[in-house]
């Protein structure tokens, strides 16, 4: 054991450090990201195949990222439908949301960003099947 | 009794019925200490050979090297060249036991605010294990033995400077040191007070195998010593019997020879010293009666191994926790801190958050209504938005500025301690672990207030732990960091302005007030703590009406609970190795 005098960090210590710092807080952002996304398996939904040929897309989901806009009708046993603005292509396109009755607990409100997970249902609506605040 | 004669490095012993051989205890050969910017060494080709039972002096001009020699010594200055030996051993290879060293330097080690008896538990507590009955018996033998019992319950901070030296060298006798260094521990001292303190090292000197060398500016009391080991402009001068002194330097009193030594380079002091004909021996006496005592010596009922690091960190905490409740000035500023931060978050909510009016959702409405209904609504968000998100920061930066006042002099404050108790054996770790515990107690008090009354002044919704968890990270975080940069810097304004930075530059860059650009934001988010616990406590209002508001009017990307927590966990450990490190390393002034 040398002097207690000659014990010192070494820089290479030091670098060590900090690359294990930055590898810890890059790896806490890869994987906690991947977490925080809970529909990234899901296909995006491209508002302009929608509006192109929205039957040709029944049965299918997707995923989609937009803001509440207005409510266009209520039904106790069909839910709540909305006009759901998504940004795509540099533009605001709106959507027609049908939210079903086992969200009549969310609060939902004009101008309230949220991240869905839709299927078009039979009357070409995309139907929330889940959803969560973005 | 007995013979003894010296051949080399060692000593023949000679009794009766027995002849033993006896070697320096303390070898110095061709010591140097040079300092990459110096041109001059700091110590230069010493060669110092001295006994156990043995009481020596070590003077010379300011600035010739004493204090240095001793530090050398010890092992607190690194020599560049030459050997160390104590008791026939390489420092180099096997550095002393904490327990074998006794060091007192110029500074005082005793906490002013602790009594005589504390100071001395605490020490011996610190330095070696024992159950709680025999440490009070050795401390109560210690104060016997060093004319302190009478002012066991004095204050330290109270003490005459005699009273204060006497008990830095009472507080080394915790481990019964064989090699006992004090450095200038009689300086400004009245002469009766220096007669005493030279007394009892004298006496100190008689015990078995000790080596005790005192450096010292005074020229009284000489005779007092077995020898005299003069130093100029680093070199060895001299080092022999006190008798022999005057006579050596042709001066007629030893006040004389300071002004000799000045009339010559010290380079020719030491060649004259080391081609000096005749090498002066030690009385033969001393070294017999050495032997004597080794023979008969009694077994101590304490023992001399350090304390586990458990037990360590025990008593530095438990003594940390002692000086916070005797230091009003401190404990009172704590107090004013917890109770006015969270009372002035609560002045821009004093009511209550305020209702949240939602727009008309009805595409029935005319134009005109849906515009006026727009504008109204981010009026309103931006207000609210403003409100929620301001709050939020405010109180991430009013519980960084406790955390910085928590930890920023925590290390450097006390560094000259730290630094002695190191080298008396306490481990970094132990010192460590132990301001966690101080610092934890102060972290969860003061985040767990000032969620709990914000929340209930300002009315607050969401959950009450997922609150209060970024709070209690972020101030342990910038505490942990300011412990980093305490433990890193050499003054308590230099750590308390790094502090300052720390927490200052918190706010411009945590992209709440004005969004960074992108990025800027990438590369500098990870480091800044307040971002993380703003969006790890905007994450809980997620389910309600303000969250929507502030995502509304806020450009900067709100981060998850979860990387928010880790984030804040990695800048508490990224502080804590830091410290651990600064802590570590050797800092003596």
């Amino acid at each position: 054991m040398s002097r207690r005098a000659h014990r010192k960090p070494s820089p290479a210590l030091w670098l060590a450090f900090f690359a294990a710092f930055s590898l810890l807080g890059g790896l806490g952002a890869f994987f906690f990201q991947k977490d925080g996304d809970p529909y990234r398996t899901v296909e995006r939904l491209k508002p302009e195949d929608y509006y192109e040929n929205a039957n040709s897309l029944k049965g299918n989901t997707y995923q989609v990222e937009g803001t509440i806009a207005n409510s266009l009708g209520w039904s106790q046993e069909k839910g709540r439908l909305f006009s759901f603005r998504v940004q795509h292509g540099g533009r605001d396109r709106p959507l027609p949301l049908l939210i079903p009755p086992r969200f009549r607990e969310i609060n939902l409100q004009k101008g309230q960003k949220y991240r869905l997970k839709v299927r078009v249902n039979d009357a070409a609506l995309l139907e929330v099947e889940e959803m969560s605040k973005a | 009794m007995g013979f003894s004669s010296r051949i080399g490095d060692f000593f023949v012993v000679a009794f009766p019925a027995d002849v033993r051989i006896l070697w320096d205890v303390l070898s110095l050969d061709s010591l140097e200490l040079s300092l990459p910017a110096s041109e001059r060494p700091l110590l230069s080709d010493i060669n110092l050979h001295l006994p156990g039972g043995h009481f020596g002096a070590i003077v010379g001009p300011s600035g010739c090297g004493k204090s240095t020699l001793l530090k050398t010594i010890a092992g607190i200055l690194p020599h560049t060249a030459g050997t160390i030996r104590w008791d026939g051993r390489n420092l180099d290879e096997r550095d002393l036991a904490p327990h074998e060293l006794g060091y007192v330097p110029q500074f005082t080690c005793a906490q002013p605010r602790l009594t005589v008896r504390e100071n001395l538990a605490y020490a011996a507590r610190l330095r070696r294990s024992g159950s709680a009955a025999e440490i009070a018996e050795l401390v109560e033998q210690i104060e016997a033995e060093t004319g302190l019992a009478d002012l066991h319950d004095r204050r330290a901070g109270v003490l005459s400077g005699g009273q204060l030296r006497r008990l830095g060298l009472a507080m080394e006798l915790t481990t019964s040191p064989s090699l006992f260094l004090a450095d200038e521990v009689t300086s400004g001292l009245d002469p009766k007070s220096e007669e005493e303190i030279t007394l009892l090292l004298q006496g100190l000197a008689r015990q078995p195998g000790r080596l005790v060398l005192l450096v010292t500016h005074s020229l009284r009391f000489l005779d007092r010593y077995d020898s005299i080991t003069v130093l100029t402009g680093g070199r060895l001068a001299f080092c022999s019997r006190p008798t022999d002194l005057c006579g050596y330097f042709g001066a007629n009193s030893p006040e004389e020879i300071y002004p000799l030594l000045a009339q010559r380079d010290p380079a020719n002091w030491g060649e004259e010293w080391v081609s000096s004909p005749e090498e002066l021996g030690f009385e033969a006496e001393a070294v017999v009666e050495e032997i004597a005592t080794e023979m008969t010596r009694p077994e101590t009922g304490v023992s001399a191994q350090l304390p586990g690091l458990v037990s360590q960190t025990t008593t530095w905490f438990g003594r940390r926790l002692k000086l916070f409740f005797r230091d009003p000035a401190q404990a009172v500023l704590q107090l004013a801190l917890l109770l006015v931060f969270p009372a002035v978050v609560t002045l821009f909510a004093w009511n209550g958050l305020p209702n949240v009016k939602n727009m008309t959702m009805s595409p029935a409405t005319n134009a005109f209504q849906q515009l006026k209904d727009a504008l109204d609504f981010t009026s309103q968000s931006a207000k609210i938005s403003t409100l929620v998100s301001g709050l939020a920061m405010f109180q991430v930066i009013l519980l960084a500025l406790m955390g910085s006042n928590n930890a920023a002099r925590e290390v450097v404050g006390d560094r000259a301690i730290l630094e002695k108790e190191k080298l008396a054996g306490l481990r970094p770790a132990a010192a460590l672990l132990g301001m966690i515990g101080f610092l934890s107690l102060l972290v969860l008090v003061q985040s767990g207030w000032m969620t709990l009354f914000v929340r209930a002044v300002g009315q607050f919704p969401g959950d009450l732990f997922a609150q209060f968890l970024p709070f209690a990270l972020v101030t342990a975080a910038v505490t942990s960091l300011c412990l980093g940069i305490s433990s890193w810097t050499s003054s308590s304004e230099q750590a308390s302005l790094g502090s300052l930075y720390l927490v200052g530059f918190q706010l411009p860059l945590s992209g709440a007030i004005l969004a960074l650009p992108e990025v800027l934001g990438w590369v500098v988010r990870p480091w800044i703590s307040a971002y993380w616990a703003w969006s790890g406590y905007l994450q809980t209002l997620r389910d309600t009406r303000f969250y929507d508001l502030v995502r509304a009017v806020t450009e900067t990307p709100l981060a998850g609970s979860e990387i928010s927590a880790w984030m804040l966990t990695l800048h508490l450990v990224l502080g804590l190795i830091c410290a651990f490190f600064g802590i570590r390393r050797s800092d003596w002034r």
